[in-house]
């Protein structure tokens, strides 16, 4: 999938993660921040990788603010940013919009 | 309670109980739900004994809304600021118990009650404003505090920029800024001994300007001009940029700079009123003026910057004056750089100012601009900004 335009997603809330995914010219950038990092650190970078390639995304800048998230949740909030950033700019952003976009929905299994 | 879903709306976010969604309006075609009520969830029972509600306001439009966020900044020691376009409150009961503003991708005005501190609700808010501002078209988001507040900004997601100790702190919600920014600067690094800096608004560009680069380009091995890029001068960026261009192109060694939110910017230089307000002149410059020190500076390898002499406008005279001491003085770890004050230059016994050039067009003198700017200038005047009004008198 391409990303088309920032998205966010998440909270900054305990056992959760913001997710901010750009669009980048070429190449994944992930910048990864948690509380936990020294403990998950490798294995959050290792879901949020995953996510991406089962996504299919390939250029993207994503950065995380991660509050201590499982990876169930990881997995959850980085699809959403993912879903959210491949409307194309311009067009209205909205939870319909995404529900009708041709989304491969195995991917997100 | 009854909370104006109507008027919450119109303001572009979805209204409900904090976290909880109404999806309901989704299928009935509402584009405009805001994204962020899908996100939260709803705060257990026990560590909330009554339910929070959340919602985006418009303060020009929601008198009552505003004057109970006015009272609650003054319970914190903070001022209502009446640049701010949108606020995200917290009301719990009929009390509103937090809130948080934005002037465009600046957060501002952001408070919670006194008593209720402790029960996280700052992460709380800032997810929420973070989401409103998200909306509302800015990613990119700095804020101002105070230097004891830093640590819980930075468990929301910001980074520190720039501080003046005990007095404030500026800082963005992203780790990789300021350092993307500096990464781009270092490939147009040059090498020399003296290696100059200027940054203008050029609003307009006048015969002024191009004497002070003329000077700082001379005296130095290479010189990097910087136009400030914030949209909020009379000439728009654009033409302001394009008009530097071609008024300097012809002189030798010298870079020209896109501006930056880092430089000269409004999140540089905004005026957050802390309750002491004196301090608040003197630490707005001192930001602007510490990120130009510690990060762009030795990104380009500066170590002189030229500014010319301000005999009339007293803010961009007290911006020089500071100059000397943030610049120079032993007051962070990188290198000092030389300030450089330049006479401005003179047409019929009057400084050349853009001020001047401005004041002349608000009285359509177009004759005498003449003599004050290049022809470049002089032309987008006449095509684009003058307002005729001898017709009028």
């Amino acid at each position: 999938m391409r990303i088309m335009r920032e998205a966010l997603a998440g909270t900054l809330e305990s056992s959760d993660l913001m997710v901010r995914i750009a669009p980048r010219a070429e190449g994944l950038e992930i910048v990864l921040q948690s509380e936990v990092i020294h403990q998950f650190g490798i294995q959050i970078e290792k879901v949020v990788r995953e996510t991406l390639a089962r996504l299919d995304v390939v250029d993207a800048l994503v950065v995380i603010e991660d509050k201590g998230a499982l990876d169930c949740v990881i997995k959850a909030r980085v699809q959403t940013a993912v879903l959210r950033a491949t409307v194309a700019p311009g067009d209205a952003l909205s939870p319909r919009r995404i529900a009708d976009a041709p989304v491969d929905w195995s991917a997100l299994s | 309670m009854t909370i104006d879903r109507q008027q919450a709306r119109r303001a572009g976010i979805g209204v409900g109980p904090l976290g909880l969604t109404d999806p309901s309006s989704a299928e009935h075609g509402n584009d405009f739900l805001s994204f962020a009520a899908y996100d939260r969830v709803l705060p257990k029972a026990g560590t909330m004994t009554e339910e929070i509600v959340s919602y985006a306001i418009d303060p020009a439009t929601q008198p009552d809304e505003q004057a109970d966020v006015r009272d609650l900044l003054a319970q914190c020691g903070l001022d209502y600021e009446i640049g701010v376009e949108a606020f995200v409150v917290f009301r719990r009961q009929r009390r509103l118990i937090a809130c948080a503003g934005l002037e465009k991708n600046i957060l501002k005005c952001t408070a919670i009650d006194p008593a209720l501190r402790g029960e996280s609700l700052g992460l709380k808010l800032l997810t929420e404003i973070v989401h409103l501002a998200h909306e509302r078209g800015h990613s990119h988001l700095f804020l101002y505090t105070k230097p004891d507040n830093v640590d819980f900004f930075r468990s929301c997601g910001f980074y520190l920029l720039a501080e003046v100790p005990g007095s404030v702190a500026l800082m963005e919600n992203t780790p990789i800024g300021i350092r993307r920014y500096c990464d781009r600067l270092q490939t147009q690094r040059r090498a020399g001994k003296v290696i100059g800096s200027v940054v203008m608004n050029a609003n307009p560009f006048t015969r002024g300007h191009r004497y002070l680069v003329e000077c700082a380009a001379a005296a130095c091995d290479w010189l990097h001009v910087f136009v400030v890029a914030e949209d909020a001068s009379l000439f728009s960026y654009r033409d302001r940029f394009a008009l530097v261009e071609s008024g300097i192109r012809d002189i030798p060694r010298v870079t020209l700079h896109h501006g930056s939110e880092y430089t000269v910017s409004r999140a540089t230089f905004s005026a957050y009123f802390f309750k002491d307000k004196g301090i608040v002149g003197d630490c707005c410059t001192a930001i602007d003026l510490l990120i130009f020190r510690n990060y762009i500076a030795p990104a380009l390898g500066i170590t002189h910057r030229f500014v010319g002499t301000e005999p009339f406008c007293p803010t961009t005279h007290k911006y020089n004056a500071d100059m000397q001491h943030w610049l120079r003085e032993d007051v962070t770890s990188a290198p000092p750089i030389a300030v450089v004050e330049i006479r401005r230059c003179v047409h019929d016994a009057v400084p050349i100012s853009a001020s001047e050039v401005r004041r002349l067009l608000q009285a359509g003198d177009l004759a005498r601009i003449r003599g004050l700017v290049p022809p470049a200038t002089f032309a987008l005047l006449e095509a684009k900004y003058h307002i005729d009004r001898s017709s009028a008198a």
